[in-house]
């Protein structure tokens, strides 16, 4: 790792000054923020990045925010150890206590913030090899487009094709969260579906639309509307631990042997947190068979365009869908 | 024990043992619990500098190195070239520096210049054997017979041929083995312990201590008398640790250079890249079976991917009887770096393949799993261990005994199997040292390192069990060429090779220590009985001394003999077969193992506790090879796209399943056999036996990922 400057401010606007003025490539390379550190202290000491100054943020007031219930308010500096094990977050947001619970290993989840897991790096193992001048670096070229792709986007792919790391970012989007952010013209507000960008929409070397110089404030969920439940099916290709290869974020409020309404968000498939609205739609309504979770899945799948190496995310996604679908129907899941 | 035999040394009857054949806690477990035991590379001097090697960043090129430029930052007290001119692949170190911390020794490393020129490469089987392809070096096609160019095959082609016909039923599948890598925690590497003078000392990382002196004295430039190596405790070797490497060679040189005691230990990605895989495979097999299920005849084409070695020598029909075979053993070169040995080299692959044949074969005329392969191994002991392993495993209730599952529904169980055959036989050379205090210790001294598999603790067992003591009451002195000669620990021969020695050196330790006290106890000698931390006269056991009181009366320099090798408290042919219940989830393609189960003879068991975690740890191992690891090339960029811990699937606690390792006992040699090997072989083939028994998926390359089943399962649907 290359040495660096480690800044401590204490208040969010001393943070800020701290953190690059101007937009370009070169000076987001100055100064980052550093939150739980688990993502950006590998990236440095793979070089794939050099900053000159982290600013830690460890130290600034107004980023420990902590409501649980049933309103989540939740500071980008909350561990992911603590919402994984508030039974509140368990009863009333369920997908994304599974979610919290489901990252990494345990010592990673008691340092690591959900500030920094939504705003994570991808793990493409062309854009984690520093030898590889991806177009995640500022290079010309998507090297997984047509190279070693297994884990690679089947959905919203182009001109590059990570997929999203996070699972708490795909419960959350199935949850309606609210982002916060703020920066020099101060705080706004954003669905956090929003946040994220796919790389034909916003800069391909960026996964959502935090500037250089802003800071993830907090992130708020609201009360679940009644009837409704939820859950996060994440796949592993490791069980004990390791990124998904595939997720699926479901809630769903069931009325006798009807699902009345359904929401459904994939993981790991996708450059962002992938919302599945034809088989919301679709699913609104139907009786609760198998026959509809079938379908259900098909529809979620039908416009997926898998590359050389990752057909397989289309069956086994279909097969989490259906998965999901029995537990939240008081099935097992596994 | 009560040891009244004055002869020739023997383990004596299994009965009678109190110490040895009983379970016995590792000594250095505490230690290693508690992170207190210091692995070379842990250690730290004074006055120590940290290495990094510079490594080329290409599969293949023409290079040139300038080293100055590393010269120019504050810190870096040293940069050496390694090697001039070409290099065959990613990975290859050119060049190395020292510095005062390990974050200025990357600064420099990187501040090292390599102008380089690629050149055509081939990392991938298929891209190696393709029309034109570059060749990988000027030594030899890409495409080779490992025995040379007049190796036309072993076994008669014809006759083969004719029996394939003659066979009832015919199967025809290409295996493919991906290349696993040992992946040991503790990287590749040592400290050179050298300020200047005559002297040094070299904290390895090594199988082979007293392989490394003679390493280091050149770089060094010392006699190689005056280099003594150290191996406290070893972070993982499997067979990948058999010379210092250039790591090691190095640290040497440059402390030599500067007077000063250099560090270095590979990181990461050049421990994937440059050291140390077990070699991949791929298999073209034709086999064929009469209805009442003898295997008439099996025709392979092997290719053995040891990049730019040869690969291993293992080859089919395994250890099965075939009536009529013909083998074709090809290395196929890549420039990739050789693979070394690891863990019973080549025959996991063989296994795999030749296991899963065996299955098609039993499908193929209706057989049960279990019957056809006592038909075809005639050694009794495979019998009794296929019979053992089915029951533990539930074969006989199970219900796809002669069809596999049809793959339909949410869930699916399955049962596989696996036999492994090894020598484990041990060889002259070390030496013992056992010596008595006059305070009442007991010192048991073997120059051999631990590479974890409990050998400290034997070392202290046989005199505990010689002295009537237990053992931890003996110190064990290990690792270090400063103490009597240990043996290089592969192939499975090191408790075989030092076991004896220990043995020979506790009884002559004994014979001597009752000479003395046989004026003491008023008896004669060959009545002087050690039991119970006592010693006393046969016929008056209860007027003897303890332990100590009788040590007492040594003089004040104790007693010593040093023991020597004596091969028939030794001997070689292990046996063992293994069972796999797994199960898949038909709608993702996970295979989850729930069930492994081993049955292994290795004549006597001297530490049945350690010995079942070098069973176990083989099964771990096999549950890598079949369903998680795998080296992944990218054939464009020439690298190793897969070369960290979290992208190298190395299977973790959720993925080790209810393991069960039984000694044979029916297996009554009374002579030790080493177990490193032989329980590392049948695993994967029974894995990938038992997905196909659970949900009628083949799949016939390693590792068997959800991505593979769930094709394969489309395929049947």
């Amino acid at each position: 790792m290359k040495s660096f400057e480690l800044a401590r401010p204490t208040s969010l606007d001393e943070a800020i000054d701290l953190l690059p003025k101007g937009r370009g490539p070169a000076e987001i390379d100055d100064a980052r923020p550093l939150a739980g550190g688990q993502d950006i202290l590998t990236e440095m000491k793979d070089y794939l990045i050099t900053p000159k100054r982290l600013v830690d943020l460890a130290g600034v007031a107004g980023l420990d925010a902590y409501q649980s219930a049933p309103d989540l308010v939740l500071g980008s500096l909350t561990r992911l150890a603590r919402i994984a094990a508030d039974p509140q977050i368990a009863l009333h947001h369920r997908a994304l206590s599974i979610a919290a619970e489901s990252v990494a290993s345990v010592q990673i989840r008691n340092q690591a913030t959900l500030g920094g897991n939504l705003c994570q790096r991808p793990r493409c193992w062309y854009y984690r090899n520093e030898s590889v001048p991806c177009i995640k670096k500022g290079g010309a070229e998507c090297f997984a487009e047509s190279g070693l792709n297994k884990y690679n986007a089947i959905f919203g792919g182009g001109p590059s094709y990570i997929v999203h790391p996070s699972d708490c970012a795909t419960a959350l989007v199935l949850l309606d969260a609210t982002v916060t952010k703020r920066g020099p013209r101060g705080e706004s507000r954003m669905p956090l579906e929003q946040f994220f960008t796919l790389p034909s929409e916003g800069s391909v070397v960026r996964e959502n639309v935090l500037k250089a110089n802003e800071i993830l404030v907090q992130v708020e969920v609201p009360a679940p509307k009644p009837g409704w439940t939820s859950t996060y099916l994440k796949f592993k290709e490791r069980e004990s631990f390791d990124f998904a290869m595939s997720a699926v974020a479901l809630s769903a409020r069931i009325e006798g042997d009807t699902i009345a309404e359904a929401r459904m968000v994939l993981g790991a498939v996708a450059p962002i947190p992938w919302r599945a609205g034809e088989a919301e739609s679709f699913l609104a309504g139907k009786p609760n068979t198998h026959a509809t979770w079938k379908e259900a899945a098909e529809i979620a799948l039908a416009q997926a365009e898998p590359l050389e190496h990752n057909g397989y995310k289309v069956p086994l996604t279909k097969g989490l869908i259906q998965k999901a679908l029995r537990e939240l129907s008081g099935g097992e899941s596994k | 024990m009560t040891s009244q035999d004055n002869g020739t040394p023997s383990w004596g009857a299994r009965a009678d043992h109190r110490v040895l054949n009983k379970d016995t806690r590792r000594l250095s477990g505490p230690e290693k619990v508690k992170g207190e035991a210091i692995y070379s590379i842990d250690r730290h001097v004074p006055d120590m500098l940290y290495g990094k090697l510079v490594c080329i960043p290409v599969a293949k090129a023409e290079f040139t190195v300038d080293v100055d430029p590393a010269m120019e930052i504050e810190g870096v007290v040293i940069a050496i070239p390694l090697r001039e001119g070409s290099t065959l692949y990613n990975g290859q170190a050119v060049a190395a520096v020292a510095a005062e911390t390990p974050e200025l020794a990357e600064d420099g490393a990187r501040a090292v210049v390599v102008n380089y020129t690629p050149q055509g490469f081939v990392v991938t089987a298929e891209s190696a054997k393709a029309p034109g392809a570059p060749q990988v070096s000027s030594r030899s096609p890409n495409h080779a017979p490992r025995g040379g160019s007049n190796d036309k095959g072993r076994g008669d082609m014809d006759a083969t041929m004719e029996a394939l016909d003659a066979s009832d039923f015919v199967v025809e599948a290409e295996f493919d083995v991906a290349i696993q890598h040992h992946a040991c925690l503790e990287t590749h590497g040592l400290l050179a312990d050298f300020k200047g003078g005559d002297e040094a000392t070299i904290y390895a990382s090594t199988q082979v201590a007293f392989g490394i002196p003679g390493s280091a004295a050149g770089p060094l430039g010392l006699d190689r008398q005056n280099v003594r190596c150290v191996v406290e405790h070893m972070g993982g070797g499997f067979g990948a640790k058999f010379s210092m490497d250039v790591a090691g060679r190095a640290a040497c040189l440059m402390a030599a250079e500067v007077g000063r005691p250099v560090s270095m230990f590979n990181d990461r990605r050049q421990e994937f890249e440059t050291s140390g895989n077990r070699s991949g495979s791929i298999q073209r097999i034709k086999a064929g079976v009469a209805k009442d299920g003898e295997i008439l005849a099996m025709h392979s084409d092997m290719d053995k991917l040891g990049g730019v070695g040869r690969g291993p020598g293992a080859v089919q029909p395994y250890i099965y009887n075939v009536l009529e075979s013909f083998t074709l053993d090809y290395a196929l070169h890549t420039n990739t770096d050789s693979s070394r040995a690891m863990r019973a080299p080549g025959h996991p692959q063989v296994s795999f393949a030749m296991e899963s044949v065996v299955d098609m074969l039993a499908y193929g005329i209706g057989a049960d799993l279990v019957e056809i392969r006592k038909r075809n191994l005639s050694d009794p002991a495979y019998h009794r261990q296929l019979d053992r392993v089915a029951q533990e495993i539930g074969w006989n209730e199970h219900q796809h005994r002669t069809a596999p599952g049809k793959g339909d529904g949410w869930i699916a169980e399955g049962i596989g199997f696996g036999v492994s055959t090894w020598g484990g036989g041990g060889g002259p050379g070390a030496a013992a040292e056992v010596r008595i205090e006059r305070d009442g210790g007991v010192t048991s001294s073997i120059g051999v390192q631990d590479l974890g598999t409990g050998v400290r603790t034997l070392v202290a067992m046989i005199p505990a069990e010689e002295f009537g003591l237990q053992a931890s009451d003996v110190l064990p002195r290990i690792g270090d060429t400063q103490l009597p000669n240990g043996v290089g620990s592969g192939g499975s021969v090191t408790t075989a090779s030092v076991a004896p020695c220990l043995k020979d050196a506790s009884h002559k330790t004994r014979l001597a220590f009752a000479e003395h006290l046989a004026s003491v106890l008023k008896c004669e000698a060959k009545d002087v009985t050690f039991a119970d931390g006592k010693v006393f006269a046969k016929s008056a056991p209860d007027r003897g001394l303890t332990w100590k009181d009788a040590c007492a009366t040594l003089p004040a320099e104790g007693l010593a003999r040093t023991g020597k090798w004596i091969g028939d408290l030794q001997t070689s042919g292990a046996h063992g077969a293994q069972a796999a219940r797994v199960q898949v989830d038909l709608m993702t393609g996970a295979v989850k193992v729930l069930k492994m189960v081993a049955v292994q003879d290795s004549g006597l068991v001297l530490n049945p506790l350690t010995w079942r975690s070098q069973v176990n740890g083989a099964m771990i191992q096999s549950i890598g090879l079949a369903l998680y690891e795998g080296r992944v090339m990218e054939p464009d960029l020439g690298i190793q796209i897969n070369a960290n811990l979290g992208d190298y699937k190395l299977p973790g606690c959720m993925e080790i399943p209810e393991l069960v390792a039984i000694v044979d006992d029916e297996d009554t040699r009374q002579a030790v056999i080493g177990v490193g090997e032989p329980p590392a072989i049948p695993g994967a083939g029974a894995i990938a036996n038992a997905i196909h028994n659970a949900c009628g998926a083949r799949i016939t390359s390693l590792p068997i990922t959800p991505d593979k089943v769930l094709e394969a399962l489309a395929k049947l649907s």
